[in-house]
């Protein structure tokens, strides 16, 4: 097996992050602590500089940045369509399409000699969160059958570097910025019944004792593009007990369509929208899950999960990723001062006198 | 702190609640500083008073009103004026249409409070550190004010007082005997009172401080957790019942089970035990327990009516008769001590790793703190509230006895219905006309009263209570309020805001869980007997001295309580989800009605209309 721009997801760890990205560095580590992840690929971000300098897209690229260098927004797109065309009419490099076939073969033969379906995703290199959102770093495409479909979609990845928005970051921040780069995700797909993310802790008040679910119906489209308002969850990480469910109405999902290949948005049937999506044991699945991998990054993660319409058990959880979070509310300062000065306190003694105590 | 206008607030004005139909005249019963008086109106009008249902559930027979005006004085005198509680004095109460109200007296001046916080410092910090010695203590004072109760000599009044009075120099006459007996009765109610209230400020707080500091680190953490990593594994409180669960396996083991019918009376039970040799040795057994454990009452002790389960044993016999069952259906029965136990320390283990390490150190020393005097929290009712309280109205009864006997009551329990000085004047005038030889007036003054005032507290008793009355408080920040009361700020207002009728209440979430059942209203222990097996119970406030029952409920709700109220408590002791502090449920919801109850948020849904 060829594996000069490509790893089998199972074989990376944390520190393969800079090469592959982050995405596919934290699946590896989730595959090693026995969870269900479903297996995939992971294509490193020197497999985007060799299609850039092996097709001459190097002088493309550079004479439309030159042009949107100025920031003004017409350019921009204008420039991004230039690279973006450029880059889906360019063929791979031979040693790139080659280890990408490799490896989707031995997706196929796995399956039994059918193409899976499978997600393609970007995969970004660097600890910037804001700059990779800003870069299109997120992207996904879902349910693609056949190799043809994954090497579109991986040359689609690399373009979101160069969306209009990525162009006028990168504008806005000024030349020497560092050469972009991107490593991308395919991972098969889960045929999600109900899909959503998770934090080991609360998002918003900061309590690390509890896990913050959200679920809807179907693949995690319809939750990430704003097209509702997921159920919400808060259970205690401690004892497994709901502290809130907020059931909202969950009117459209996204399920693959039925002739195979992506997705369609459907309405979900009336009796059905105002049903949680999440019972007491996929909720206790859910929290066990979260523990394992807050516990093994050793910080609060956020997780995307989904629980797959045909289960081998019904407590399975697939993990989708994981990443850290990062805009956790500042927790309060630590209480000091002996605990006899804060019982005192209690009791209305104004601060300031209470250690005299 | 500005009142807001009468018209503002959400609850009526007490001077503007009117007389229930047939109950004219009603202040008769009560003191004259019990009522909202038109000389106080402006201030009263202008404070935030609520319904004290979680002592005084039913109208105040006359006498009992000694069991407010005692511990109100009580709890001031320590809380204001021993500890000087930096922005609480004491607990101002009044009577309304026979229900108490309480209302905190802030202190608002922030001097004052300076001053105040010098004495509460040095003196409160002296009882923490020195709890255990001084609990030990308490203990000690408490048994030997109920063995003094107990052993208290009420004369009689025979035709000749005995040669003693004559010929020995420390004898007194009957007279002074009868007059100086009540006296002493009156005086042990109000020592006990002291002792009761000189910690449980202290107690409440240093768990409230361990909640609070929980909560500034963990913001989500259930109330309920905190309680649970604090909870007493093996205290007083739990132990009637656990004597119970014994005897009901005992009554298996020698074949004597078969007199525990669902139905039967105590005395019918115990007729058909003390016919066979197994049965009579059953009974022997239950004896050996009785003392100290049978002195629980069969409700919170603030009624002359809550019996001790000497008196009354149909609590205890109840329970055997469901522990019976229960362990001839398989069922498990005891408390499992070790789960309790383990799940305890798992919980204060793991929240303790979720603390920052540099508040770790403070989070164990409040966790120990909190453990300290958790078990006077949970233990003080058992020494005051029931097994001193039932002693001393039995001592009263001894006194009703002997007014009776002279024809000044028609039954002994009347007693009851006249007021403490009122029995004093009764005692006078009793004493005075046997000394005399006189004709008493008595026999014709008291039983009229008696008869109306017993007409009175009926009519009253089907007459229900707003939750408050007077001005709605931008806050209440009284520390004992919110400890003992759990009134808070959100409880008030969820008050004010309820929408009567709506079919949903909501409350502190006790104890978690989910369970929908039929709804068993009980406002008055007596009717105890008529929950049955699955039933939610839904009541004004539990005490833990109802807890056998639990085994046989679904659930639990009442109209007031925070979670560490002693239903809270022992909800969470049984596992059986609870919501508590919700003002009003027993008002909204009646007997037969399908409920959900939700412990884990705090919410009861009626299910049917």
């Amino acid at each position: 097996m060829p594996d000069v721009h490509t790893r089998s997801l199972g074989e990376l760890r944390r520190l393969d992050a800079a090469a592959f990205g982050g995405k596919s560095a934290n699946l590896g580590e989730l595959l090693s602590l026995g969870l269900h992840v479903p297996t995939g690929f992971a294509v490193a971000a020197s497999a985007f500089r060799t299609f850039v300098d092996g097709t001459g897209l190097d002088g493309t690229i550079a004479a439309a940045m030159a042009r949107a260098a100025s920031g003004d927004v017409e350019d921009g797109a204008a420039a991004s369509k230039a690279i973006g065309e450029a880059m889906r009419f360019a063929p791979l490099p031979d040693d790139v399409r080659d280890e990408l076939a490799a490896r989707h073969d031995e997706l196929v033969r796995a399956h039994g000699g059918e193409p899976p379906p499978v997600a393609v995703r970007s995969s970004a290199i660097g600890e910037d969160g804001e700059e990779s959102t800003f870069a299109g770093q997120q992207e996904s495409f879902l349910w693609l059958r056949g190799l043809e479909q994954v090497c579109d979609a991986v040359r689609d990845c690399w373009a979101s570097l160069y969306t209009p928005r990525a162009i006028g970051y990168r504008a806005a921040r000024g030349a020497g910025g560092e050469e972009p780069a991107m490593g991308v995700t395919v991972q098969e797909m889960v045929d999600a019944e109900v899909s959503g993310v998770l934090f080991t802790c609360n998002p918003v008040s900061g309590d690390p004792s509890m896990v913050a679910i959200d679920a809807s119906w179907g693949l995690g489209t319809a939750v990430v593009g704003g097209e509702l308002t997921p159920d919400a969850y808060l259970v205690s990480k401690v004892t497994g007990e709901v502290a809130r469910r907020t059931v909202h109405t969950k009117h459209v999902e996204y399920v693959p369509a039925p002739s195979g290949r992506g997705t369609i948005r459907r309405a979900v049937p009336e009796g059905r929208r105002d049903e949680p999506c999440l019972d007491e044991e996929a909720l206790a699945a859910l929290v066990r899950v979260a523990r394992r991998i807050e516990d093994h990054f050793g910080s609060p993660q956020d997780v995307e999960w989904a629980l797959a319409r045909e289960r081998a058990a019904p407590d399975v959880v697939h993990v989708l990723q994981a990443r850290p979070v990062t805009t956790l509310p500042e927790r309060k300062p630590a209480l000091s001062g002996s605990a006899l000065s804060l019982v005192l306190s209690t009791f209305g003694a104004p601060p300031g006198t209470s250690d005299r105590a | 702190m500005a009142a807001p206008s009468q018209t503002s607030s959400a609850f009526p004005s007490p001077y503007e609640v009117g007389t229930p139909p047939g109950c004219e005249g009603w202040q008769e019963m009560y003191p004259y500083h019990t009522l909202f008086h038109e000389a106080r109106r402006e201030a009263d009008e202008n404070r935030f008073w609520f319904w004290n249902s979680m002592h005084f559930p039913v109208p105040m027979p006359a006498f009992d009103v000694h069991c407010a005006d005692s511990p109100y004085q009580a709890i001031g005198v320590w809380q204001n004026r021993v500890f000087a509680v930096p922005p609480a004095m004491g607990i101002d109460y009044r009577i309304l249409n026979g229900y108490v109200y309480i209302s905190g007296n802030p202190v608002t001046d922030p001097e004052k409070i300076a001053e105040r916080a010098e004495y509460f410092q040095r003196r409160a910090g002296y009882y923490y550190e020195h709890w255990d010695e001084l609990y030990a203590r308490f203990k000690e004072k408490m048994q030997a004010l109920i063995a003094e109760i107990t052993e208290l000599p009420v004369p009689d009044l025979p035709e000749y007082e005995p040669d003693e009075v004559a010929f020995e120099d420390d004898r007194n006459t009957a007279v002074y005997g009868v007059l100086d007996a009540y006296q002493r009765t009156l005086r042990c109610a109000d020592l006990m009172w002291q002792h009761h209230f000189e910690f449980l400020l202290l107690g409440y707080g240093a768990y409230m401080t361990f909640s609070e500091f929980c909560k500034s680190q963990l913001p989500d953490i259930p109330d309920q957790h905190v309680a649970q990593m604090i909870a007493g594994i093996d205290v007083l409180l739990f132990k009637p019942s656990a004597e119970l669960r014994k005897l009901a396996k005992l009554a298996i083991d020698m074949g004597v089970d078969g007199a525990f019918v669902e139905g039967r009376s105590p005395a019918e039970i115990d007729a058909e035990l003390s016919r066979s040799e197994a049965g009579q040795h059953w009974l022997e057994e239950l004896e050996k327990v009785k003392d100290p454990w049978f002195n629980m009452a069969t409700g919170d002790g603030l009624y002359h009516f809550y019996r001790s389960w000497y008196d009354d044993p149909s609590i205890a016999y109840a329970s055997l008769v469901g522990h019976v069952r229960a362990l001839h259906d398989g069922e498990e029965v005891e408390r499992p001590l070790d789960e309790i136990a383990r799940e305890r320390d798992r919980l204060a283990e793991e929240y303790g790793k979720l603390i920052d390490e540099g508040s770790r150190g403070t989070f164990d020393e409040l966790l120990a703190l909190s453990r300290t005097v958790f078990p006077y929290v949970e233990e003080h009712k058992f020494f005051c509230d029931y097994w001193f309280l039932t002693r001393w109205f039995n001592k009263l009864r001894e006194f009703g006895a002997l007014l009776a006997e002279h024809g000044f009551l028609e039954d002994g329990e009347d007693i009851f219905q006249l007021a403490r000085h009122e029995v004093a004047q009764a005692l006078d005038e009793l004493v005075l006309t046997w000394a005399t030889g006189g004709v008493p007036l008595g026999p014709a003054h008291w039983p009229p009263i008696v008869a109306r005032r017993k007409e009175l507290l009926e009519r009253l008793g089907e007459w229900t209570p707003p939750p408050a009355v007077g001005a709605t408080p931008e806050a209440i920040t009284d520390p004992a309020v919110i400890m003992l009361w759990g009134v808070t700020t959100q409880r008030v207002q969820d008050w004010a805001s309820a929408e009567h009728g709506g079919g949903r209440l909501t409350g502190a979430a006790a104890s978690p869980g989910v369970v929908e059942g039929v709804a068993r209203v009980v406002i008055d222990v007596e009717e105890i007997a008529r929950v049955r097996d699955g039933d939610i119970l839904v009541c004004p406030i539990t005490s833990p001295a109802w807890a056998p029952i639990f085994s046989n409920v679904r659930a639990v709700v009442t109209d007031i309580g925070g979670v560490m109220s002693h239903a809270a408590i022992v909800c969470r002791e049984y596992g059986l989800p609870a919501v508590v502090g919700t003002g009003r449920a027993t008002a909204e919801i009646a007997t037969g009605q399908m409920i959900r109850v939700d412990g884990s948020n705090g919410v009861v849904t009626i299910l049917d209309s």
